[in-house]
């Protein structure tokens, strides 16, 4: 004769039975919420029973099971662990795959759902603070001659469901509150359980006096004709701004693109991102974080100082272009002292004035400063090629070494060029001028005139102060 | 009947190494302490039960009998 089966495994499947029967029938009960919440206590009510009929059976001296819990619900409690943990890892708001930006695959599995919501109105003074409290969607925010602020917009909710969509579209509505001077928006995303799958897109006009201070989680801003400050600080945006009269500070976890156009005070970038556009900054810029894809300066009026992954530089202005790419960066008349340190970078330096500082780990270094005259430079790379074109009526005092490579020199019996083992040195003046120093450990070093097609911008108003810094 | 106990501890080991996982998820789940840092816990569990285990099963019995087959213990 058979002994009888464990006790547990029929009241196990009578449990999983009850609950999608309970679902069936009431449609408001959750069954993936009751799951993550309660998983954990399955194991425990399992493992509870199972003690308690072993125990039965050793005081009742029937046969004892060899193992309590066998093989086969072993993996079903594999099974439990990884779908509690799937089904309750959904449920959290700032779980790595989110903040890794999975969200949207996973998102995908349901169906999008759109609400509009009625637009919002309140009269303000005529320079409020605009104050955007943690949010998820698109934010399109204008400047204008309005007397007021005005919010509209739609959701969208992407739930399995209508009904759960209609009921976190009633749990969360925006909100227009006036403190004094102060207007809050708020989206109360976080009021649903399942957060992520709210996105709020709001368009916000207000009267251009105004200033903006934004938390996201993600989505972008897209802000325009504001004569306050902007404070944007998200775990994922996109942000543009443009013609912004106050200064700009952007903070983010993530990012694709961040562009600035025509800021009138100091722009302020921290975080990691992708690329980044500023272009017509009256104040000044400062970069500090890690953007892996290019970054591009121009038309700047102040100090620019930028720390990003394996570059970074300082340049007093920039009338012409700054583009930093992964592997190479580029300058175009510039306006310095400029310092300048990157590792495994190719540099070009074209049009510069004042003194430069560069410093770089490996990679070919192409200098032309086309104004004259000249500035003092100290140029070092470990191994790399350096390649410097000067304008003919250039003035300077040379000395170049390289420890592996040769020097070539169009500048004739003026410079005076030694072997050095495998090396070369390069020494000598033309003219009374300031100190070029070219050190290369490994790499050619090439000084050159600059050829008919090069341009040379002589004496131009911008060299005043540069003179006056040399001697 | 020593052998006995030491199959009822033995029979019992799944079911408490169930009761703690289910509790180590339980107190992650309210957000106590992670299950990343109390994991090792069940190491310990299973080692304690083991070394009971042990204590119970008598001198010279080396080996437990042989699991019977599928379907559950006869009777």
């Amino acid at each position: 004769m058979r002994a009888r089966g464990s006790l547990t495994g029929p009241l196990i499947l009578i449990l999983i039975g009850a609950v999608f029967l309970i679902h069936a029938l009431s449609p408001n009960f959750q069954i993936a919420d009751f799951i993550a919440r309660y998983w954990p206590y399955i194991l425990i009510a399992w493992g509870a029973l199972q003690l308690v009929e072993v125990c039965f059976r050793f005081v009742m001296n029937r046969p004892l099971p060899v193992n309590g819990v066998s093989g086969g619900a072993w993996v079903l409690v594999i099974f439990i662990c990884l779908a509690g943990l799937v089904t309750s890892e959904f449920r959290r708001p700032d779980t790595w795959w989110r903040l890794a930006g999975l969200e949207r695959g996973v998102q995908a599995f349901g169906e999008e759902h759109e609400f509009s919501f009625d637009s919002l109105q309140r009269p303000t003074g005529k320079s409020p603070h605009l104050v955007i409290e943690s949010f998820r969607g698109n934010a399109k925010i204008t400047g204008g001659d309005e007397q007021g602020v005005t919010v509209s917009g739609h959701k969208v909710i992407r739930a399995f469901e209508e009904n759960d969509a209609a009921r976190t579209n009633a749990q969360t509505p925006v909100e227009l509150l006036t403190q004094g001077n102060t207007i809050i928006v708020r989206c109360h995303q976080d009021r649903t359980y399942t957060r992520t799958s709210i996105n709020t897109d709001l368009e916000i006009s207000l009267p251009k006096g105004a200033s903006l201070e934004a938390t996201g989680a993600a989505g972008d801003f897209d802000v325009s004709a504001l004569a306050g400050d902007v404070d944007i600080s998200s775990e994922n945006a996109g942000v543009r701004l443009q013609n912004v009269g106050g200064s700009v500070k952007i903070n983010t976890r993530r990012s694709d693109l961040i562009r600035c156009t025509e800021v009138n005070g100091a722009v302020d970038l921290r975080g990691h991102g992708t690329d980044i556009e500023l272009t017509k900054i009256n104040g000044q810029v400062t970069v500090n974080g890690s953007y892996t894809g290019s970054i591009s300066l121009r038309s700047l009026k102040k100090p620019i100082k930028v720390e990003n992954l394996r570059t970074e530089f300082d340049v007093q202005q920039v009338p012409g272009e700054i583009r930093l790419e992964r592997g190479s960066i580029t300058m175009q008349n510039v306006v310095g002292p400029t310092h300048l340190t990157t590792r495994a970078t190719d540099v070009t330096i074209e049009n510069f004035t004042s003194s430069l500082d560069l410093n770089v780990d490996r990679g070919d270094i192409e200098l032309r400063p086309g104004h004259l005259p000249v500035g003092k430079m100290a140029i070092r790379t470990k191994s790399g090629n350096i390649e410097l074109a000067l304008p003919q009526a250039a003035a300077f005092a040379m000395t170049a070494s390289t420890e592996h490579g040769d020097i070539s020199n169009e500048f004739g019996d003026a410079l005076k060029e030694v072997s050095e083992g495998r090396g070369a040195r390069l020494e000598g003046s033309v003219g009374a001028g300031p100190d070029l120093n070219l050190i290369t450990q490994r790499g050619r070093i090439t000084v050159r005139k600059t050829s008919g097609s090069e341009t040379v911008a002589t004496v131009a108003n911008a060299d005043k102060p540069v003179q006056a810094s040399l001697r | 009947m020593d052998n006995r106990l030491a199959l009822f501890v033995q029979a019992a080991r799944g079911p408490i190494l169930l009761i703690t996982l289910g509790f180590l998820f339980a107190i992650q789940q309210a957000g106590i302490v992670s299950f990343a840092r109390t994991w090792p816990l069940i190491l310990i569990v299973i080692g304690l039960t083991k070394l009971i285990e042990r204590a119970v099963t008598p001198q010279g019995f080396v080996q437990l009998p042989p699991p019977p087959p599928p379907g559950g213990p006869l009777r």
